[in-house]
């Protein structure tokens, strides 16, 4: 895979307005729009790593947004217990070095599990399995009353970053915009790897992948936890955010909006997946402030769309 | 000195039809083995037991000795043999280069490789080039799949299989849609690799089968209903009511 003169312009071009964000915010007087800048970085890296999954490997996962859950709750539930614990362990608790690695292990590590059982079913059953799963972690949220259940649960203060005050959301931005590029990058090494080819080959031919060797498995899972480890960053980011946890997060409608950013940039395209989260995030925004129906209004965007872009907004955007 | 694939009583059934009924079949090392029978006879369903993609009702397969009648397709593949498909399955939007390429990688089994760039690895470029050179698609290993021709596919399918390092190749009709100078290619190249792999055929292109085959199994209704020598195949009245015909 190498990107097109075109492709690279695009890219260049989208990055350069996004970092330029802050500032235009600033002249036009709406500070508001770093938040939703921060919130788009931050579903982009969501939607890219689902894109790993269901655009890549061919695995369409109903249940992405528990590990964005559970990296958020990650997060909010070891901030929450810092002032419980002694030195040094209360403040570790609410370092970003500390608390953000584990962010990304812990829905890493029940990946590995829960993906081991789901990746014995396929198709529609896939679908349904991992939803099931994902919903099991959304009512657990809701009733555990101790992290706020349904209410959701406060982050009293960002996590610490050396050198960033935690109130600065211009600073904040930019740890969001710096942690999807590095995210980006990433899964485009990791895209042109011989893991990544042989992610490509499973979802292309799984049958011609096994009649050469290919014990499918273990390359499915290491593609279900990866992609559940960088959610959960995007979890940590989100929490971080909005100084907020809610069991909203986990809910089966968010792993649907995951999904429809992830087409709606262009399936298995892996830039798009940020072209689609932007898109949803801006829309939901406008849309929102319009009507309380917005839902009503973006069905039919999103299926026009898709019809008309066949290869969503990166294909639309950076041509073939 | 048993043979290189044993596949005593092998059954299998569809619901009420019975695609296999009790397949005995040895190949030789260094044989060709052509199965060959009526459209619906259980050659494909025969197959796709001994490749493990289908689980048989009853029987045995050995290879070299070995029991795999439980194992999967990809530990088959790693005990040394390989199917290609009656229809082509290859990865359409690779060119035939990273077709081969990649099966090179995953028998070379470093797979869990996450950083380096795989598409300028010259470790797996190197021997797929030499692959397709030899199935004489060398000048066409930066083709996509998807624009190669209906022919030049079979031969990419075939250097797929091969590229595994098989001792085995269980070939279902490699022939399958070639024209007469494309048959005979292929033909020449299936007769040049008797040397390092045996090889069991499927193929309802007669001239090829008495031309590369050692020996022929008739399947008929899943049974065999001759095997032996080409020349007592071409004289056998059944295998003539049932099948050869007109041939
Ligand atoms: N998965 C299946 N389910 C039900 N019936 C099947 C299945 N696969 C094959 N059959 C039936 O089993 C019989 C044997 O089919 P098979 O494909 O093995 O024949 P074949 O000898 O390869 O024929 P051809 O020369 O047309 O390729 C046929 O009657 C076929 O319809
Ligand atoms: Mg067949």
């Amino acid at each position: 895979m190498r990107e097109s003169p075109r492709q690279i312009f695009v890219l260049v071009a989208s990055f350069a307005l996004l970092a330029a964000l802050p500032w235009i915010a600033g002249a036009v007087g709406r500070p508001d729009l770093v938040t939703l800048g921060s919130q788009a970085c931050v579903m982009a890296i969501a939607a890219a790593s689902l894109d790993l999954l269901m655009g890549r490997t061919g695995l369409p996962s109903f249940g992405h947004a528990a590990w964005l859950g559970l990296g958020a709750y990650t997060v909010g539930i070891l901030a929450f217990h810092a002032r419980d614990l002694g030195p040094p362990w209360d403040q570790w608790a609410v370092q970003a070095w500390a608390v953000w690695p584990l962010a990304v292990l812990v829905p890493a590590a029940l990946a590995a599990v829960i993906g081991a059982l789901c990746l014995r079913t396929s198709g529609i059953s896939f679908i349904m399995i991992t939803l099931a799963f994902a919903q099991m972690f959304f009512f657990l949220f809701v009733a555990l009353k101790t992290y706020g259940g349904d209410d959701g649960l406060t982050l009293r203060r960002r996590s610490t970053i050396p050198g960033i005050a935690p109130r600065d959301d211009v600073a904040f931005f930019y740890v969001c915009l710096t942690a999807l590029v590095l995210v980006l990058l990433l899964l485009r090494r990791v895209a042109a790897s011989r893991f990544g080819t042989v992610l490509d080959g499973i979802r292309q031919n799984e049958r011609r992948m096994m009649a050469i060797g290919l014990s499918p498995f273990p390359y499915k899972l290491a593609a279900f936890v990866l992609s559940a480890g960088i959610a959960g960053l995007a979890g940590a980011l989100h929490v971080n955010l909005f100084r907020f946890a809610s069991p909203d997060l986990l809910h089966w409608t968010m792993s649907g909006e995951l999904m429809v950013m992830v087409v709606l940039g262009g399936l298995g395209s892996l830039w798009g997946a940020m072209f689609g989260a932007a898109a949803m995030v801006v829309l939901h925004a406008v849309l929102a402030q319009w009507t309380e129906h917005w839902q009503i209004v973006l069905g039919p965007i999103l299926v026009a769309v898709v019809l008309l872009a066949r290869r969503g907004l990166w294909g639309a955007l950076g041509g073939k | 000195m048993s043979a290189l694939l044993e596949v005593r009583g092998l059954a299998k059934r569809f619901g009420g039809l019975v695609a296999t009924d009790g397949l005995n079949l040895d190949v030789a090392s260094g044989e060709i083995h052509a199965l060959i029978g009526p459209n619906g006879a259980g050659k494909t369903t025969a197959i796709g037991q001994i490749a493990g993609e289908i689980r048989p009702d009853a029987g045995t397969i050995h290879l070299a000795g070995q029991d795999i009648t439980r194992l999967g397709v990809p530990a088959r593949v790693r005990a040394g043999m390989t199917r290609s498909f009656q229809i082509t399955q290859v990865l359409m939007n690779a060119s035939a280069l990273a077709n081969v390429a990649l099966v090179e990688q995953v028998r070379q089994g470093h797979s869990f490789r996450l950083w380096r760039p795989a598409a300028r690895d010259e470790r797996l470029l190197a021997p797929a080039r030499a692959m397709l050179e030899r199935v004489g698609l060398g000048a066409r290993a930066d083709v996509a799949a998807e624009d190669l021709s209906h022919g030049e596919r079979r031969q990419l399918e075939l250097a797929m299989a091969l590229a595994t390092n098989p001792r085995l190749l269980l070939l279902d009709e490699p022939m399958a849609g070639l024209g007469t100078t494309e048959s005979a290619a292929m033909t020449v190249l299936l007769a040049a690799l008797k040397q390092e792999v045996s090889i069991l055929l499927v193929e309802h292109d007669m001239d090829a089968v008495f031309a590369l085959a050692d020996r022929i199994t008739v399947l008929e209704g899943g049974r065999v209903i001759a095997h032996g020598t080409p020349a007592a195949i071409r004289a056998d009245a059944a295998v003539r009511d049932a099948y050869l015909g007109a041939a």
